[in-house]
């Protein structure tokens, strides 16, 4: 603090308390000015000298007017408020404002000017002035993340709600409200499990729970009830929100509609199905026209008179039989072939699922001399599944058996126990897949069939099917030794 | 109709489909054997002398063309009639067999009695 009173001339404990005074201003990061009745600087302090590029020599015993831009000092009326400290010995509120140095960036101040009063009167003033600069710009930019944040959110097509740990909602997304139809007023401080089907509304309080307990995410696919009545299905990422001592403090789920992709997948599934038939086509044209081939014999041998009684009753009988024959191919195919929109999982018998998928590849491996052995462990084995979609993986799984081995082989289709699991194993003798191309038969489009006579959807598709049943597929295989499948599915 | 002494073999691993032909060619007092498989109908034409053999496209243990080959190495002579389901007559297959002289005629199922015996009257 300089000041232009001389050291020499005041007592020694005077000396002290002005030597603490001017440390105590030097130390502040605050810039501190004193003025006196003609509004003339008579101490003025380190922080305000450096932020202002002043000396002592050309601060002290200066007018504030001739250290202060005037247009400051008129704008913010500050000799006015000077000259209202002095008169009620009061200290003004604190107020912003604005100053740059010749040379230097804007600087934002917060002051008051303070009165200091020796016996009843006022004597000086004191200008406080803080550098907030910095503090304006970070609590903007954080007002600009936060409104960045806020818009991300906002303008985001996938749901994002957040709930707090019992599950009452905190948040909801413009999204959630376009697709299910309820506004965020209606839905604030209701518990989300409302809107889910009760059959799913167990395992999300489960969710809520394994969320409170420090559990890191969890990924679920449950619909979501709407406005109308309608559910959606929708894809959840369940995560919790952690406060600063890693305590769940909130849950935040991030939902995606699937009903567009849910219906892309079916065209999919269909169309797959259809290139599946094609293949399946020559060995079933084969398999109908032999039982053809035999009524059509029988019955032009009816249409001779000179036949015995006992020749006319074989040959009604063979008729009988070669038809009943057809008529189960042909039944069999239709299952496949039916388009099934339902894509609801329900409770099936895995062995009754295999008993009717091996009559469909059967002719298509008895053309090309490969045998088929099955061995399940046990009967009545219980999965969820939706029944033809699991068909069309084990279809997919034996064509593509049946095209590894053109010169013949064997299949062996085995179901064992694993846990709480099932595994079905489709293991072949065909030519095998290369190391390289391993980690590529399960991409759309990827085959190594000629043009025309695999999709290269087969597998693909069938991993996506044993995805939605919560189960896994897995290959093995050496080039030559053939290839063995694995799809494990949860048992009931 | 036909020599006493001519017997016919029938390859195809079908019960009735034999059945078909063997009552369809002893009408027309004609013998027949069956063999249901190609291992079978190697063994036989090996043994024995047949007049012509009706070969099925798809058999358990071979291919029907491929059985044809086996014939001709055994038989060079004999008459070999496919019969099949699997096939058209246009097949692309079928017409490289017949170009080649592997198979001498070609009746897809379900046929005609007739054409069976038609084929009969062209190998006498």
């Amino acid at each position: 603090m300089k000041t232009f009173v001389s050291e020499n001339n005041l007592s020694s404990e005077v000396q002290r308390h002005r030597k603490l005074y001017t440390m105590l201003l030097d130390a502040i990061p605050s810039s501190v000015l004193m003025l006196d009745r003609d509004m003339k600087v008579i101490s003025a302090n380190h922080n305000f000298l450096k932020k202002s590029r002043r000396s002592t020599q050309n601060t002290i015993g200066f007018p504030l007017v001739d250290i202060f831009p005037t247009i400051i000092l008129n704008t913010m009326n500050i000799p006015q408020q000077i000259r209202g400290v002095f008169k009620s010995g009061n200290a003004t509120g604190g107020n912003r404002m604005s100053y740059r140095s010749p040379g230097l960036p804007m600087n934002i101040y917060y002051y008051r000017i303070f009165p200091f009063t020796w016996k009843g009167v006022v004597e000086n003033v004191m200008l406080l002035m803080d550098d907030v600069t910095e503090q304006i710009r970070l609590s903007e930019e954080v007002q600009r993340v936060e409104r960045h944040l806020a818009s991300i959110i906002d303008s985001a097509t996938d749901i994002i709600i957040s709930t707090d740990t019992g599950g009452r909602i905190l948040s909801w997304n413009p999204a959630v409200e376009k697709i299910s139809g309820y506004t965020f007023p209606e839905m604030k401080g209701r518990s989300f499990i409302e809107y889910l089907p009760i059959e799913k509304q167990k395992d999300m309080h489960e969710v809520f729970t394994q969320m409170k307990n420090g559990r890191q995410s969890r990924q679920a696919e449950w619909e979501l009830i709407t406005k109308d009545g309608t559910t959606i299905r929708v894809s959840w990422v369940f995560s919790p929100m952690k406060d600063e001592h890693g305590n769940t403090a909130a849950i935040v789920g991030v939902g995606r509609d699937l009903t567009e992709r849910l219906k892309l997948e079916a065209e999919l599934l269909k169309s797959q199905k259809f290139a599946a038939l094609g293949v399946m086509a020559g060995g079933i044209a084969h398999e109908i026209r032999n039982p053809l081939a035999i009524c059509s014999s029988a019955a032009q041998f009816l249409q001779n008179d000179d036949i015995s009684t006992e020749f006319r009753k074989e040959c009604g009988e063979k008729i009988y039989t070669g038809i009943q024959r057809a008529s189960i191919i042909i039944e069999n195919l239709l299952r496949f072939a039916r388009p099934s929109t339902n894509s609801h999982m329900e409770r099936i018998c895995l062995n009754s699922l295999v008993e009717d998928t091996i009559p469909l590849v059967h002719n298509q491996a008895k053309i090309q001399q490969i045998k088929i052995k099955i061995t399940i462990y046990r009967k009545n084995i219980f999965i969820s599944a939706n029944a033809s979609m699991l068909q069309q993986v084990l279809i997919n799984l034996f064509l593509n058996a049946i095209q590894s081995m053109p010169d013949g082989g064997k299949i062996e289709l085995s179901i064992t126990r694993s846990g709480g699991d099932v595994l079905i194993r489709i293991m072949d003798t065909g030519t095998g897949i290369l190391k390289q191309d391993i980690d590529k038969i399960f991409d759309p489009f990827y085959t190594t069939s000629p043009v025309g006579r695999g999709t290269g959807l087969g597998l693909s598709i069938s991993y996506a099917i044993v995805k939605q049943h919560m189960g896994t597929i897995e290959v093995e295989s050496n080039k030559d030794s053939g290839c063995t499948f694995t799809v494990r599915l949860p048992l009931l | 109709m036909n020599d006493h002494k001519d017997i016919y073999l029938i390859v195809d691993d079908e019960p009735d489909m034999c059945w078909a032909f063997q009552n369809l060619l002893a009408q027309n007092n004609i013998l027949s054997k069956n063999a249901l498989n190609g291992r079978q109908a190697l063994h036989l034409i090996r043994k024995e002398s047949f007049k012509a053999v009706f070969v099925d496209a798809k058999l358990p243990d071979i291919d029907g063309l491929d059985l044809a080959k086996k014939i001709r190495e055994v038989s060079r002579g004999l008459r070999l009639i496919m019969v099949s389901g699997y096939f058209y007559r246009d097949d692309p297959a079928i017409r490289k067999a017949l170009e080649e002289g592997l198979i001498s005629d070609f009746i897809s199922k379900p046929f005609q009695n007739q054409e069976i015996l038609s084929v009969l009257k062209n190998i006498h």
